[in-house]
């Protein structure tokens, strides 16, 4: 039991990192990013390709932020420059990025088990491998919160939070909205994609479907997480989005554990979602009355 | 009623996350079988697989029971299925096509869970060739179907063949056809599509090129849309072959393709083995399944105006519903 715990807590740290991405278009900038679909199995497919070629795993780590800094870019610019409709650029990119994640890594590619991930390097060992996973996922979710943390409270970072809430006073300030709107895509789809490297690390292989579902995912999870903390000001967004994950991979969890018959799984999840949900707004409910 | 309601989400998080402890206190050893979606050829391999574990004299309750998940063709919920396996403490992992198959073997990593998989087209690409794990490949007796379409059609030029471009045991297919192919006087148009929905357009595409057939391969997404593309090839007057039995059922002509049944057979009598501690996963070849089937679906033949030679009939087995 301690196990799947364990296995499952890990699993939510590591997509708080995607969480955190869609938070930040989703949430902050008031923006539906569908890149996401396309740069989370890109940080894969480029993290597979690498590691099979011998590179270190811990530089896979930057090189996925930057492929996925680049593909928030691409749509950052169909957006603002190409004057695109917000879904419609990331379909676009996403759309795209299938194409080039096959031409990266194929149609799947698999890490031979002899290759170091970056969970079981030197330092780490004497601890099984479970544990090591549970450590470094935890690491790498609470180090990308607290940097995103300290960037919103920097001037840029403000400006960034001010473009989804207050736009007219972005533009009184004198500031451009659409470099501020592009900064927010490519640090969300830089996450992403470190999201989608930490995966495949994890799971040692990369498939060019991966990506299905992952928008759908990171919105679930940010609205989970928001749903919950509403009343409470003090927990911060990121948080909120880290939680939301964890409780997301609780629920798959707990609708496989429970043993019913496997075609309900995605029922049972669904319930459960809903059943979250309804206690975070009764909550907000509850309060507003008294 | 906020309170009920946390008090019943608690609960439900508590009480199957503890179930999953208890179960590890059995004696009777537990099968873990991870299928990755719901599709008839993986479906006759689950069947097959525990048909495979009776014959080989393995009673279900008292020599083992089994724990049956499907991942509903998404590789997270693939992944949280492995690992709760894994920490469950499953005897052995029986995993149903490729990415299931890497799922489980990344959970049974740190305790060294057997794992047996099938319907895998290209174990030794997918890098589960070596480790303690093993199973049965369900690669295309792609000779004995370019032999069948000669034998059926003999003046026909091209083969209309459509694959999803992100499947891999599609594009190693692709390749073995497009290799083999020219040494029975045909040309492949291989047509590749990214999602379900280009399917049928890709159908149109080839039909506009004038191919002479279509043959599938086990393409989900194809196989999938099968009769959508029938309908279209039918009032086109051109046959369409399948790569197993079930397509055949569904209007194909004709086919020579594994039986997955059988497939999962093969699979669960190597399960067994390892379960009885006669072999190790680790020790045993991924098996190859050289034994194949000729299937024809008499009105679909009838329909095409194709008729089978003498040569040949007596191999065949009519499989129209």
């Amino acid at each position: 039991m301690t196990d799947l715990i364990i296995s499952t807590l890990t699993q939510g740290f590591i997509y708080a990192l995607l969480s955190y991405g869609v938070f930040i278009t989703y949430k902050i900038l008031d923006f539906p990013d569908l890149t996401v679909d396309g740069s989370f199995p890109l940080g894969a497919a480029v993290t597979a390709v690498l590691l099979t070629r011998g590179v270190h795993p811990y530089l896979t780590l930057p090189i996925a932020l930057a492929v996925g800094a680049l593909a928030g870019l691409v749509t950052g610019l169909i957006h603002v420059r190409g004057h695109v409709r917000d879904l419609l650029a990331g379909i676009i990119t996403m759309t795209a990025l299938f194409s080039v994640n096959l031409q990266i890594a194929g149609s799947n590619l698999t890490v031979e088990r002899k290759v170091d991930t970056i969970f079981n390097l030197p330092f780490l060992s004497g601890i099984s491998l479970l544990y090591r996973k549970l450590i470094v996922s935890f690491v790498l979710a609470l180090l990308c919160k607290l940097i995103l943390d300290a960037y919103f409270r920097t001037k840029n970072g403000l400006l960034l939070r001010a473009v989804g809430d207050n736009s007219t006073l972005v533009t009184s300030l004198a500031k451009d909205m659409g470099s501020v709107k592009i900064l927010g895509l490519v640090l969300s789809n830089a996450l992403v994609a470190l999201a989608g490297c930490v995966v495949c690390h994890e799971q040692r292989s990369f498939s060019a479907t991966m990506g299905t579902g992952q928008v759908v995912f990171g919105l679930a999870t940010v609205i989970i997480g928001s749903t919950l903390f509403k009343k409470l000001g003090f927990v911060k967004g990121t948080t909120a989005a880290a939680v939301g994950s964890i409780l997301y991979k609780i629920c798959i969890q707990c609708a496989i554990s429970l043993g019913l018959p496997a075609n309900f799984l995605k029922l049972i999840t669904a319930v459960l979602f809903l059943l979250i949900l309804l206690a975070g707004n009764l909550r907000k409910g509850e309060k507003s009355r008294a | 009623m906020k309170k009920a309601l946390c008090l019943i989400l608690a609960l439900v998080f508590v009480c199957s996350f503890a179930a999953c402890g208890a179960e590890s206190g059995k004696s009777v050893p537990v099968i873990g079988i991870s299928q990755y979606g719901e599709h008839a050829s993986l479906d006759n391999c689950r069947e097959g697989f525990l048909a495979g574990l009776a014959e080989a004299g393995l009673v279900e309750g008292t020599d083992y029971t089994y724990d049956y998940q499907n991942a509903g063709f998404d590789d997270n919920i693939a992944t949280q299925i492995a690992q709760n396996f894994s920490s469950k403490n499953v005897a052995l992992m029986c995993a149903i096509a490729t990415p299931a198959a890497t799922a489980c073997y990344a959970a049974a990593e740190d305790k060294d869970i057997p794992v047996v998989f099938t319907a895998i087209t290209d174990p030794v690409q997918a890098h589960l060739d070596s480790g303690n794990i093993t199973g049965t490949s369900d690669k295309l007796p792609v000779d004995a179907q370019l032999e069948l379409i000669r034998a059926l059609q003999p003046d026909a030029k091209t083969i209309g063949i459509l694959y999803t471009t992100s499947e891999p045991n599609s594009v190693s297919a692709i390749a073995e056809y497009e290799e083999k192919a020219p040494a029975y006087g045909f040309t492949v148009e291989a047509l590749g599509v990214t999602a379900q929905s280009e399917v049928t357009q890709g159908a149109d595409t080839l039909i506009r090129k004038g191919v002479d057939c279509f043959s599938n391969l086990t393409d989900n997404n194809v196989v999938g849309v099968l009769p959508s593309i029938l309908e279209k090839t039918n009032e086109a007057g051109i046959p369409v072959y399948g790569s197993e039995v079930e397509q055949v059922k569904l209007g194909c002509v004709a086919c020579a393709g594994i039986d997955y049944f059988l497939l999962g057979k093969d699979t669960g009598a190597m399960a067994a083995k390892i379960l009885r501690g006669e072999a190790k996963a680790s020790e045993m070849e991924y098996k190859t399944i050289s034994e194949y089937a000729y299937y024809t679906n008499s009105a679909a033949l009838a329909q095409m105006q194709i008729t089978v030679p003498d040569s040949i009939a007596s191999t065949m087995q009519d499989a129209a519903a």
